[in-house]
């Protein structure tokens, strides 16, 4: 074929101009503003890039439980605010908004988070500042395993998890497992800490509940990957029985796509989509397959209690679709503050955090209480089977399971591993 | 540790692989390459141009017309429309500047912002699946592998792309011009080539091509506002490998990326992601100019 070079410029040019357009690539960052009457809370999650959607979801939650509380009487007579800001899911710009929040916001207490490297990196620095934060959504064992348990846990006094874990993902998982006739198993993860933990702490609750199982293979793309036929083709060719996922957002349902047109579902007997009933649904309906097994952090329909009824009814009306996990957490986290602060006759932090210590709660997700150990809820493990709702027109998990265990269950199904449980 | 991919197995279905990594690679990045061949601006809103390509095929095909192929042009042919319009209204006005190719980059980044911001207010943070043509919702057998045929269908869509491409510009007229204007503007410009308008045509063929790409792309992946962060970065890599401005250099490191990437994947898994900018610096050190490039033309 014949040569054409339309170029007039050198790549001197180009390189120049492209290390200018990186470094900007870089800039970005917002500000909200606050009041000082009454309660206020900073809430601090994902609002742009890849995972704004957990942003989102968390901020429908946290608004609905503000106008509820607040049509209610208030915290103590007083009416409770919420501050958000953007993480943009980056260890500094957290750091840099929380900080804003505690000198020029005046917050009470914070809650939030998405990402599990960034709850570990800033952990330190609220208990720094003394002041409470309730983490929502980040799902790493080492935010709530205490600082000194092992080399990167950082759990202490201030920080607090109301939502369930890694931990008790895979505990589930474990037990998911041991019901089915599979025996090799692999991973297709994402290639960062939570997709490595899934996959370390699959292998040891699986060897620690004494399941028949090998791992065949391992596969870890990068996150926002926009071809994993390289990786489908990778774990096909180990030809395993099962395989546990835990891809998110537009990955999960990039994959899925993808999975589904190369055979996947007819090669693989059992895909285990960890957290994949959740915030990630597509706007458009069914990405995952019946049958498929899926774990969330909540459903909208177990616990049947009262207050998970009204919680997805209310949330239905005001949102006209099915409270996601993130959502739930959000408005718990409010209620949690709410509970404590009237506990406590006050906000001061140290007192917050010693009524939070233990405390009892029941949300939408059922009953639990703090571990006075960990500071982590002692929430239920949930998998079920994918199946479409056409009353809902969208996924839902069906049949579907909650597996409780104590924080010592959980120790003693870890066997001989080393991994701290954070529970 | 663990007795983890110790036997890689690499044949011809990873082969096909590669093909279809590399086929989606070139559809991104050609549009980027004859932007700057001809131009030379280095368009940082390229990836959000093909992620908008994304979404106005799933909006045609969602709200205007339930025609997958309709769908796809007229998705790319808004795109090129945006684009022109930013041409001329932004682009164009910093042709003459000293420091242009910087003010291009940040005004092309700006919109980056602009673009990104406008789709999650029209359609939400939230991913979109579209589904393929149901002439091609078929699976086809390769090497004991299973292939989507609509995955296939890509890898002829951007031979054909490229070598439109090729015929366009060695074998038209206007491709004549392009050529020329590239080569020298001024000297174009006085034999009579109305260079503002060629380049605003330039900019529209470059952006119809990264919304024909993503339109393509859309019943392959998911469509979410951060699709088009995904796709500058490989676009930018296949046009230094390939060499600037190289049409052909496009399509062969877009191929070659691909199978790297494909190949590497089964030996290295994640690691294959370093693949692409490893093979960057190799052609950076030994042919600066790149695979198809020649220095200073």
């Amino acid at each position: 074929m014949k040569q054409r070079n339309l170029t007039r410029y050198d790549r001197r040019t180009f390189l120049k101009t492209a290390t200018v357009g990186a470094g900007l690539a870089s800039v970005a960052g917002c500000l909200g503003g606050g009041g000082d009457s009454g309660v206020t809370l900073g809430a601090m999650y994902i609002r742009s890039g890849f995972a704004s959607l957990y942003g989102e979801e968390a901020e429908r939650g946290f608004e609905l439980a503000v106008d509820e509380i607040n049509d209610d009487g208030g915290i103590d007579g007083e009416d409770v605010e919420v501050i958000v800001r953007d993480t943009e899911g980056d260890a500094q710009t957290a750091n840099r908004q929380m900080t804003s929040l505690i000198e020029e916001e005046n917050v009470d207490g914070l809650f939030g988070l998405d990402s599990s490297g960034v709850a570990q990196a800033i952990a330190p620095q609220v208990a720094q500042n003394r002041i409470p934060l309730m983490v929502t959504h980040a799902a790493t064992p080492f935010l709530t395993s205490p600082e000194g348990e092992h080399e990167n846990s950082v759990g202490n006094d201030y920080v607090f998890r109301c939502s369930n874990t890694v931990t008790h993902d895979m505990y589930g998982a474990a037990r998911v497992v041991s019901e089915l006739d599979g025996t090799e198993w692999a991973t297709l993860g994402p290639d960062y800490a939570f997709g490595e933990e899934t996959w370390d702490y699959f292998r040891a609750f699986n060897e620690g509940m004494g399941n028949d199982v090998e791992f065949v293979a391992e596969q870890f793309s990068p996150l926002e990957t926009n071809d994993f036929s390289p990786y489908i083709s990778s774990i096909l060719d180990a030809e395993p029985d099962g395989v546990i996922t835990p891809l998110w957002g537009a990955d999960l349902t990039t994959f899925l796509g993808q999975a589904e047109g190369s055979g996947w579902f007819d090669q693989i007997d059992h895909t285990l989509v960890s957290v994949g009933m959740g915030t990630d649904l597509p706007a458009d309906g069914d990405p995952i397959p019946e049958g498929t097994h899926a774990s969330t952090r909540y459903d909208p329909f177990v616990p049947d209690t009262e207050e998970n009824q009204t919680f997805r009814e209310t949330y239905v009306e005001e949102y006209d679709t099915l409270p996601t996990y993130n959502a739930e957490g959000a408005y718990r986290a409010l209620y949690l503050y709410r509970q404590a602060i009237e506990e406590a006759g006050g906000t001061d932090a140290d007192d917050l955090i010693e009524t939070f210590s233990g405390m009892q709660h029941t949300g939408p997700v059922g009953e639990y209480e703090f571990n006075e150990e960990t500071n982590q809820a002692t929430v239920a493990s949930i998998w079920g089977e994918v199946s479409y709702s056409d009353e809902w027109g969208s996924n839902r998990l069906e049949p579907v399971e909650r597996y409780e265990a104590s924080p010592e269950e959980i120790e003693d199904a870890l066997g001989d591993s080393d991994l701290p449980t954070g529970v | 540790m663990y007795p983890i991919n110790v036997f890689p197995l690499v044949g011809l279905s990873d082969v096909v692989v590669g093909l279809s990594l590399g086929s989606r690679l070139f559809l991104i990045a050609v549009g980027l390459s004859l932007i700057f061949g001809v131009l030379g601006v280095l368009n940082f809103a390229h990836g959000a141009f093909y992620m908008l390509g994304a979404y106005f095929a799933l909006s045609v095909a969602t709200n205007v017309v339930d025609n997958f192929w309709l769908a796809v042009l007229l998705g790319a042919l808004a795109v090129g429309v945006v684009g022109a319009a930013i041409e001329v209204a932004t682009i164009r006005p910093l042709y003459e500047r000293l420091e242009s190719d910087l003010d291009q980059l940040i005004v092309t980044f700006g919109f980056v912002l602009v673009i990104h911001e406008a789709v999650r207010y029209r359609w939400g943070s939230q991913s979109y699946r579209t589904d393929a043509p149901a002439i091609l919702d078929f699976t086809v057998q390769i090497a004991g592998s299973q292939f989507r045929a609509y995955r296939l269908f890509v890898i002829v869509a951007a031979v054909a792309v490229m070598i439109g491409l090729w015929l366009f510009i060695t074998k038209t007229y206007f491709g004549s011009l392009v050529r020329g204007t590239s080569s020298d503007r001024e000297m174009a410009s006085m034999l009579g080539v109305d260079v503002p308008r060629l380049y605003t045509a330039v900019f529209f063929a470059g952006s119809f091509l990264a919304g024909l790409g993503g339109a393509l792309a859309a019943p392959i992946q998911s469509i979410s506002p951060a699709l088009g962060d995904q796709v500058i970065i490989d676009a930018f890599i296949i046009v230094v490998i390939g060499g600037l401005g190289s049409l052909s250099g496009a399509f062969v490191g877009a191929m070659v990326v691909g199978m790297m990437q494909s190949f590497a994947t089964q030996f290295l898994g994640s690691g294959n992601m370093a693949v692409p900018f490893a093979a960057m610096v190799v052609v950076l050190l030994f042919k600066p100019e790149g695979l198809f490039g020649g220095i200073g033309e």
